[in-house]
């Protein structure tokens, strides 16, 4: 569903991503972990074709972002980590938008369950700009899961969320994955990835350091508590001088 | 006041100061910083066709310039504090949310607090006026009473402001405050009444109506604060100048008494007002504008149209442009269709060229920086752009076509007004104006936005003296205005061109000039998709 090969991306005499090849299948969720500056948003916005790559080839269900970005941006939702929502119009109106867009003629049904699900039945008439940051990004994910993308790029998806808030989001990532979509998460939550990751990419100064599933993680490690397990992976090889890169296809 | 906020005035100048100096450190930034003064220049040596000239053949002439400030000048002041009374509902000091959290929560009085404020206020003012003097100065001959008069004016407008919004915050719930709106509608009626009388006598213009208003027993009464400070502009010696000084110094210390007097009744509401404002301000940083809606909730759109994914790009626009600029697009509509009859007053009429490039002005600078329904308002959301499903050009024209709508309609508002108020305009010259407006339009806010697109800024100057920002915008009208003067030069050859060929008629002449300007609109379209694909997304590399 989601297929990376050799993703370079350069600023300016700097080099953001490095050579990164993956896949990710449908149903899978992969968790891309690493310190700021790692090269985490850069892949997922390269992917969702906001930043052209430097090199490289990525596929969104078959479709290539770079020749063919509008089929590609069909199949694909993308949830910023920080949404910035239209602030002259309502909750209702940013779906109304999404439906256009993506050219859904009978949208009105799912979008109402999908306000209903994430709390915002209240909050159909509210302008974006009184909404609060957790609300902002439900509506967020909400617009991104309208069209019902078979892959979905989440940066940061749980910060501003209450604790309810946190689970329905967890829930619905469950669930589409599930649904048979392939899910990417960027986050610096370990516990996100313990919850819901299938797999996971550690990445650090743009390389991917370690490519594998949560069990290859863990049994690496020797340990069957994931917690302290996902840290110690995560700060052994984000800590550790530069490696060689390894990279690896699911 | 207390000396911890003393010390903080003096860090904030001299980091404002820092910030400037910066700018001038960047080769932009000096680039941008010269060019503006470079401009300032060029305004003060044309001295015979600036400011001065602009209000009229009567500036020419000192003494009748001097009357002029003496009869308008009140009233303008009185207008524009009427106009603060009814449309005012913002803080009359505003404070920061990080002046909030710490001096608000410090060991200091509100009083020292406002002091702090004023202070503030009075040293950017005391820039301005420097800069103001700095421009007019050659007009005027001295220096010093013009710098005295606009920095006594300014702090006064402000102070004046202060009292007028608090005085209605502390009446608000009171019986008192129930007569606003019948007094509002009371000087509308009698305003509206004025004007139609105007109307109705040839002889006697709405200009010499104020004048009489002005010198009556009763505008003088009603009027004399605000001579004070039109007397200070006009003080023929040193002597008198000092005077009125003195005398205005005395009403803003006395205004400044009644803030801090009015402050303590106040305060709760203050704190909400400035809450309010500063969301506005981090929404215009955003691309909103200071006249958005404030309404929590509106009734919402159902179903948005997909015209091949434009319609909901457009929509967009649609309603940002209701919602975020409705007040400002009543504002322009009313300006424009003023145009005609305000030139006439003014005794320049709209066919003299001057009152042309001061339209085009109007048009090609003041309406673009002030009404954005485009991608200028929309840098903080580009990715959003990005990732969606539609074509580039579709996106672009979508972006377009609501601002040039906009700026299209006050146009052709201008040219109503010129048809109706000037005899030398006639139905087809109207006309053949409506026509060649569109493309020009289109024209217009295409080069304007594949400007912003390929070098996005911000759209609000950082602060009283950010040179770089003003010599920015100075570079890019200029540009602009190249561009523009290029494509109506080569429509008109084009036009001339196809006169030469076909003869006596200039129907043809005319549609292949319109066809140019119109081509080369849509090829500037295709310039603003290339910068829009170019477009780099800031970038937060995580």
């Amino acid at each position: 569903m989601i297929t990376v090969t050799n993703l370079s991306k350069q600023y300016k005499g700097f080099t953001a991503v490095k050579n990164l090849s993956f896949s990710v299948e449908p149903g899978q969720i992969l968790g891309l972990l690493g310190p700021n500056g790692a090269g985490k948003t850069t892949t997922l916005r390269t992917l969702c074709g906001i930043i052209p790559p430097s090199s490289g080839s990525l596929l969104v269900a078959g479709h290539d972002v770079v020749d063919a970005p509008i089929a590609a941006k069909k199949n694909l939702g993308y949830i910023p980590d920080d949404p910035r929502l239209f602030d002259t119009m309502t909750v209702w109106e940013h779906l109304a938008f999404t439906a256009a867009a993506y050219k859904l003629a009978d949208f009105e049904k799912d979008a109402e369950g999908l306000l209903a699900s994430f709390e915002l039945t209240h909050k159909r008439n509210t302008l974006a700009h009184n909404l609060s940051r957790g609300m902002r990004q439900k509506v967020a994910i909400a617009c991104a899961f309208l069209h019902d993308p078979k892959v979905i790029l989440f940066d940061e998806p749980l910060t501003g969320l209450d604790p309810q808030g946190i689970r329905r989001i967890q829930q619905a990532i469950r669930e589409r994955a599930q649904a048979g979509a392939a899910i990417i998460i960027s986050s610096h939550l370990l516990s996100l990835f313990e919850n819901l990751c299938t797999h996971i990419m550690v990445l650090n100064l743009g390389e991917c350091r370690r490519f594998g599933t949560m069990e290859d993680l863990l049994r690496e490690v020797g340990h069957t508590d994931s917690t302290s397990a996902l840290e110690e992976v995560y700060f052994s090889i984000t800590q550790a001088p530069d490696q060689p890169s390894e990279t690896a296809a699911v | 006041m207390d000396p911890a906020l003393c010390q903080l005035l003096m860090l904030r100048l001299r980091g404002g100061l820092r910030q400037r100096l910066l700018q001038l450190a960047s080769l932009r930034g000096l680039l941008f910083s010269l060019a503006f003064g470079g401009g300032i220049w060029l305004l003060i040596v044309s001295n015979g066709s600036s400011i001065t000239s602009l209000l009229g053949s009567a500036a020419q002439d000192q003494q009748a310039f001097s009357e002029q400030i003496i009869t308008f000048m009140p009233l303008s002041m009185l207008g524009l504090s009427l106009l603060t009374v009814s449309m005012t509902t913002g803080p009359t000091f505003h404070f920061s949310p990080n002046e909030v959290n710490f001096l608000f929560t410090g060991p200091f009085r509100r009083r020292d607090l406002i002091v702090y404020k004023f202070g503030a206020y009075v040293a950017g003012v005391t820039l301005s006026s420097m800069f103001i003097t700095f421009l007019v100065q050659p007009q005027t001959g001295s220096a010093l009473s013009v710098f005295i008069a606009t920095l006594l004016t300014l702090v006064f407008v402000q102070l004046n402001s202060a009292v007028i919004g608090m005085t209605g915050h502390a009446l608000d719930g009171s019986r008192l405050a129930r007569i606003r709106w019948p007094a509002t509608a009371l000087l509308c009626a009698i305003v509206a009444a004025t004007v139609l009388y105007a109307w109705a006598t040839p002889d006697r213009g709405i200009f010499d109506i104020l004048s009489e208003f002005r010198h009556s027993w009763i505008g003088t009464i009603i009027l004399i604060p605000y001579i004070v400070f039109a007397k200070l502009f006009v003080a023929p010696s040193i002597s008198h100048l000092a005077l009125w000084a003195v005398v205005a110094v005395v009403i803003n210390a006395a205004l400044l008494g009644t803030v801090i007097a009015l402050d303590a009744r106040t305060t709760d509401r203050s704190l909400v007002e400035n809450a309010r404002l500063s969301n506005r301000w981090e929404r215009i940083k955003q691309g909103g504008s200071f006249w958005a809606t404030q309404r929590t909730e509106v009734r919402s759109i159902r179903r948005t149209p997909i015209v091949g994914g434009l319609g909901p790009i457009a929509l967009r626009q649609v309603l940002n442009a209701l919602r975020n600029s409705f007040k400002l697009i009543i504002v322009f509509i009313g300006l424009a269709a003023c145009t005609a009859p305000i030139s006439l007053a003014l005794g320049a009429p709209i066919t003299e060229a001057q009152t042309l490039m001061t339209i085009y002005l109007f048009i090609a600078f003041i309406l673009p920086r002030n009404l954005i329904c485009d991608f200028r308002g929309d840098l903080s959301r580009m990715e959003i752009y990005k990732t969606l499903p539609i074509a580039p050009w579709r996106i672009c024209a979508g972006q377009l076509v609501v601002q040039v709508f906009l700026a299209y309609v006050i146009a052709l508002t201008i040219i109503a007004s010129a048809l109706v108020f000037e005899d030398s305009v006639t139905t087809q010259i109207a006309l053949i104006l409506a026509a060649f407006a569109l493309p020009l339009t289109l024209l217009i806010y295409a080069v304007e936005n594949t400007v912003h697109l390929l070098f996005p800024t911000k759209l609000i100057a950082m602060g009283r003296v950010d040179f770089e920002f003003l010599g920015r915008s100075i570079v890019e009208f200029i540009a602009k205005t190249i561009f523009v003067f290029a494509a109506l030069a080569a429509s008109g050859a084009v036009g001339l061109a196809t006169f030469k060929i076909m003869g006596t008629t200039f129907v043809m002449p005319g549609l292949a000039s319109w066809l140019t300007l119109t081509l080369i609109g849509l090829l500037t379209l295709v310039a603003l998709q290339y910068a829009f694909r170019r477009f780099a997304v800031a970038e937060t590399i995580d």
